[in-house]
Order: C-alpha cells, then sequence, then structure tokens
C-alpha cells in the first residue's frame, strides 16, 4: 500500500530524515517508535505534504501512484489520512461544516456523489457516538475550547468520517488519560483494522499498543530506521529506554 | 470645469480623510448618468415590507411600493464634507409612537455614472421600531445623507450593503438615540467599487444602545475606508463596533472607530473590535481604534489586530481534503462571518452572507 524508499525530507535547512525506507501492506499495523527529535513528527508531515517540509531525495508510493508530487488535498483524497498531534483550533467554523465540505471535496476528486446534509449528519453522529463525543460538540467550531482529549477523539471522530485506507496517527495517544485512552483504542481498531487498510502508528509510549496491537515496530533514530521487530520490540522499549536500543543497533 | 477645490472635498492632508481616494469623485461630479438600464430583480429580498427603487437618485415610483415613506424634502442637511451635496429630494421614514414598518424596508440604488446626492430621515418615535435594507448597485457616485432620529426605546436595524460594480460609494449616518433607544447598524462593502463610510453615533440619553460596524472586502486597486464616531453623552449607555477588513491584490481597507466617552456618561460600556485580513502582503489594511473617556466610571474594551491566514489552520483544511482556494474561502468566510451576524433577519443576514461569499468565490 505505501512503499517509502530512502526518503530524505529537510525542514527550515535542515535535514532530518536520512534515508528512511519502509513498506507498510495492505492490512498491517505498524508502530514508529523513537527518541524526541529523531523525525517522527516529520515523516507524518512529510508524507501528508506540509509545507515547509520539503522532500530532497527518495520516493513514496502510495496504492502505486506517486505520493509525493500530490498536493496535500489529493493525498487525502487518495486515501491518505492524518491524524496531528496538535489539532488546530478554528473559530467560526464548525466541525460539521468542516468535515462535510472536507468529505465531498474529497468525494468530488474521486468522482463519486456528494453526501447531502441529512446524510452527513448520520455518519457524523454514528462516529460521535461510537467514540463518546457528543453531538453538541460536533456544531461547535473546529476544536475551539475543546481539551486535549477531546481533540484527538475529534481526530478520530473525523477519521471514522473521512473513512481513510492509511493513517497516520501521530502520537495521538499523548494527553490521554487511560479511559479516552482505550476509547480511542477501540475507535483505531474499528475504524482501520480490516483487510483493505493500514495504520501508522507515531508514538513516544507503547500503552497504545496495548489497545491497537502492531504487527510490525520500528525504532527510528536520527531520521533513520534502525531496528524492527514484532509487538514485542516496543515491550523491549518499554523496558530498555531508547538510548540502550539505539546504542546496540549502533554499535 | 472641476477639481477637488471646486467641489471642496478633503485631501489626504486632513487627517480623517488620509486613507480615503476621492480621486475618482470630480470626474464623476460632471459626468451624466448613461440612463442605461439595470437589471434590478435579483437586489430585491422580497421581504415583505416596502420597497423603493432610486435610479440615479431619482425614484422609480412605478418600481417602487412606499408604504409610509415620502419622498421630497427632508429637511435635512449636514456639513460634512461630502454630505453637504446631499441638498434637495430625498425619502423620509417617519414612524409615530408604537408604530412598526410592514416589514423591512428595501431600498434599493442604482447608479448609471454620474453623481447623485441623497438626503434621507429615519425618524421612530417613542417605542417605535423599523429595519431598513439599502443596496446599492451600478457604476457611478452615490453620495448619501441619512439622518437617524430615534424616540424614547425605539429600534432600529440598518443594514447596507455596497455592490456597485464600479465607481464610488459614500454614506453618512448622523444618529441621535434617546433613551433606551437601540441602533444596529451594519455595512457590507463587497463590490467594485470605493467607499468612504462615515458615522456619527450619539446616545444623547441613558441606557441606549448603539451597534455600528460591518465588513470591508478589497481587491484590486480598491480603496474602502470607514470613519465611525460614537459619542456617549449620557449614562449606562453600551456601544459596540466590530469591524472586519479583508484586502486583497493592492487594495487598501481602512478603519477608523472612535469611542467618546462625556464626562456625564458613567457606566458607559463600550466595546471596538477592529480585525483586519490580509490575503496578500501588497494590500494594505489601517486599523485606527480611538477612546477619548472624561467619566471615571466606564468599561471600554477594544482590540485591533491585522493578520494573514494561519498556515497551520489553511494545512490542517487540506490535510483533510479541502482544495487550497476552499480552504482560504473557509478560513475568510468564518473571519467575516462576525461582523454580519448582528443583522436581525434571517433572510436579510444570509443575503449579506451570500454577497460575501461570491466576493470570496470570485476572489480566492
Amino acid at each position: 500500500m505505501l512503499t517509502i524508499s530512502n526518503l530524505h525530507a529537510e525542514t527550515a535547512g535542515k535535514a532530518i530524515l536520512k534515508g528512511l525506507s519502509l513498506t507498510i501492506n495492505a492490512g498491517e499495523i505498524h508502530a514508529i517508535m523513537g527518541p524526541n527529535g529523531a523525525g517522527k513528527s516529520t515523516l507524518g508531515y512529510t508524507l501528508a505534504g506540509r509545507p515547509g517540509y520539503e522532500v530532497t531525495d527518495g520516493s513514496v508510493t502510495f496504492l502505486g501512484e506517486d505520493l509525493l508530487e500530490k498536493a496535500p488535498h489529493e493525498r487525502a483524497a487518495a486515501g491518505l489520512f492524518l491524524g496531528f498531534q496538535y489539532p488546530v483550533e478554528i473559530p467560526g467554523v464548525s466541525n460539521v461544516q468542516f468535515l462535510r465540505t472536507a468529505l465531498n471535496a474529497q468525494r468530488r476528486l474521486r468522482g463519486q456523489a456528494e453526501l447531502s446534509g441529512g446524510e452527513f449528519l448520520k455518519v457524523a453522529r454514528a462516529q460521535a457516538d461510537a467514540l463518546g463525543l457528543n453531538m453538541d460538540m460536533l456544531k461547535r467550531p473546529v476544536n475551539v475550547g475543546f481539551s486535549g482529549g477531546e481533540k484527538k477523539r475529534n481526530e478520530m471522530v473525523q477519521m471514522g468520517i473521512i473513512d481513510p485506507r492509511l493513517a497516520i496517527l501521530d502520537e495521538t495517544d499523548s494527553g490521554l488519560d487511560i479511559d479516552a485512552l482505550r476509547t480511542v483504542g477501540d475507535g483505531i481498531n474499528r475504524i482501520m483494522r480490516a483487510p483493505d487498510k493500514a495504520v501508522l502508528l507515531i508514538t513516544h509510549y507503547q500503552r497504545l499498543l496495548d489497545y491497537v496491537k502492531p504487527d510490525f515496530v520500528h525504532v527510528l533514530a536520527d531520521g533513520r530506521i534502525v531496528r524492527s521487530g514484532g509487538a514485542e520490540l516496543a515491550l523491549e522499549l518499554e523496558r530498555e529506554g531508547y538510548a540502550e536500543t539505539v546504542r546496540e543497533q549502533a554499535a | 470645469m472641476s477639481s477637488p477645490a471646486i467641489l471642496g472635498l478633503p485631501s489626504p492632508r486632513d487627517e480623517a480623510w488620509r486613507w480615503s481616494d476621492l480621486s475618482a469623485l470630480p470626474a464623476l461630479a460632471e459626468a451624466s448618468p448613461t440612463g442605461g438600464v439595470i437589471d434590478t430583480s435579483g437586489f430585491w429580498l422580497n421581504l415583505g415590507g416596502p420597497r423603493l427603487l432610486f435610479v440615479d437618485g431619482r425614484l422609480d415610483a412605478g418600481l417602487s411600493d412606499p408604504g409610509p415613506i415620502t419622498c421630497g424634502a427632508t429637511g435635512v442637511a449636514s456639513a460634512h464634507a461630502l454630505a453637504r451635496l446631499a441638498t434637495g429630494d430625498g425619502w423620509a421614514l417617519r414612524l409615530g409612537a408604537d408604530h412598526a414598518a410592514a416589514g423591512p424596508v428595501e431600498i434599493v440604488h442604482v447608479a448609471t455614472g454620474g453623481a447623485s446626492h441623497l438626503p434621507a430621515l429615519i425618524e421612530l418615535a417613542d417605542d417605535a421600531q423599523a429595519s431598513v435594507v439599502e443596496t446599492f448597485v451600478g457604476d457611478g457616485w452615490a453620495n448619501r445623507l441619512l439622518s437617524i432620529r430615534l424616540g424614547r426605546s425605539a429600534r432600529l436595524m440598518r443594514s447596507a450593503r455596497l455592490l456597485q460594480a464600479s465607481g464610488f460609494v459614500s454614506l453618512r449616518d448622523e444618529a441621535e438615540l434617546a433613551e433606551g433607544a437601540s441602533l444596529i447598524a451594519t455595512v457590507l462593502g463587497a463590490g467594485g467599487q470605493g467607499t468612504r463610510i462615515d458615522a456619527a453615533v450619539t446616545l444623547a440619553a441613558p441606557g441606549a444602545f448603539a451597534e455600528y460596524g460591518g465588513a470591508l472586502l478589497a481587491r484590486d486597486d480598491q480603496r474602502h475606508d470607514a470613519a465611525v464616531a460614537v459619542r456617549h453623552a449620557a449614562p449606562n449607555g453600551t456601544s459596540r463596533q466590530l469591524w472586519r477588513a479583508v484586502a486583497d491584490d493592492r487594495a487598501a481597507a481602512s478603519i477608523a472607530a472612535r469611542v467618546e466617552v462625556a464626562r456625564d456618561a458613567q457606566k458607559t460600556d463600550g466595546e471596538q473590535s477592529l480585525r483586519g485580513l490580509l490575503l496578500r502582503r501588497t494590500a494594505t489594511i489601517n486599523l485606527k481604534p480611538e477612546l477619548e473617556i472624561f467619566a471615571d466610571d466606564v468599561k471600554c474594551a477594544h482590540g485591533a489586530t491585522v493578520g494573514e491566514l494561519d498556515a497551520r489552520a489553511l494545512f490542517y483544511l487540506e490535510s483533510r481534503g479541502l482544495p487550497p482556494a476552499q480552504a482560504k474561502a473557509l478560513l475568510t468566510r468564518a473571519f467575516v462571518a462576525d461582523a454580519l451576524g448582528r443583522i436581525g433577519e434571517e433572510a436579510v443576514r444570509e443575503a449579506f452572507a451570500a454577497d460575501a461569499e461570491a466576493w470570496l468565490e470570485a476572489t480566492l
């Protein structure tokens, strides 16, 4: 589904990704872990096409197409979803208006019929209910006045409504208490665990992986994947720390 | 032969006019209307109230249904630099105590080139209420003076949308509010004309409420310019000035908003919110909040900020599938929405929002 080859990327003139390669097949859940500054968020932003993140070498193929030549909204329409570490507050724009506009823009680009207001609300209500987000919150401006946990839940509601093929979730677990973590974990499993979908979890900690069991775990250090393994690698990292793991690999 | 000196137009050296561009006015004042026919059918909101059509400042009686409005001499005059030209016949809405107009009054002003200067009067006796919506379309210079006198607890909703394709619209509102009276004025500049909006609102008796604001959307080489002064002359008054300015290309949108609180006007509650959005760095926005307070027990909040669209918000929207133009439009619409949200009638509010939307779609 996603093939990243020798990806080099920089931001603000600083090289962050230095030859990252990774293949994600349909039906798989991958976790990328690593110390601060390793390039985890840069990977998410680069794949989603955030301005200011420049690819200097390498390639990314998504569902058989060159991902890097697409604009951010085209990547979304192709089925890529980025869950933000810090979801943005947008005063004056309601969640419902935002998401319906977004979903219909994607559908238009894919040549699908747009959803009516009624059809959209039905989908939105189902997702909000499943994630324990009050429907009233969806009528409020995007993320304005939301707590950290509510923002992350809102990201998952958006993911449920948009129904992407590949979700890159950047520290979706940060700022969540234990109940919210379970809700979000359940959401990821419900929405994304399917034979034709895939997930890339970017995370610091092992605890989200208790709820969303990864098929593969990768350690990102200094812009490269330095180690890959199964779910047990996350436990080892938790036990030994990144420093040990990264040093071992360098040795 | 005409020149600013002959017309007596103010120059940019005058502080109150420093951001104005009146250079097109002498030629427009000299020109004659073409008398061409402009289809106004799309500009009526059909709200079921009285309606008046002015073509180049003259009433088209056949297409008007003035109801309680009289046309002719108004007795209104002003010393204002542009509004002083508005002498002669105009229109007047006078409502007796406890009266209300049957539905919002709609007035469409069509200009076919040249200049028209029109005085008007809205005089509401105690507890009377009215809503007046004015729409400016066409080309040329539409120069208007509106005198507003509100009796005790009278309520006026005044909305104006400036949608001329070219030329210039100048408005001068002079309002005086009696005890407990309420004026809510909203102006939308969303056409291709130059604009000067001038207002002097006096809260002359205790407990009055005045709101004067709107949205100025400027592109190409346009100049939109608003100068509003609200004077609290009596205690317990409330005033709000909420303006949103958007400028693209080489355009300039300027807002000078002034609050004056007289010595006796204790417990005044004044609020100014002036915000500008630059869609391009070649555009200009000038914001000038002014407070002059002589009373000691007042609350006057004011804020003035100019910025660009939030790059993080744009990327967030795009990452969810919104094409860049649509993402910009959504954020800009949200920026403007506050300023139009005070219009009471839903149909009027939606029409103004649709005009702003059309401007955004044509611009972004």
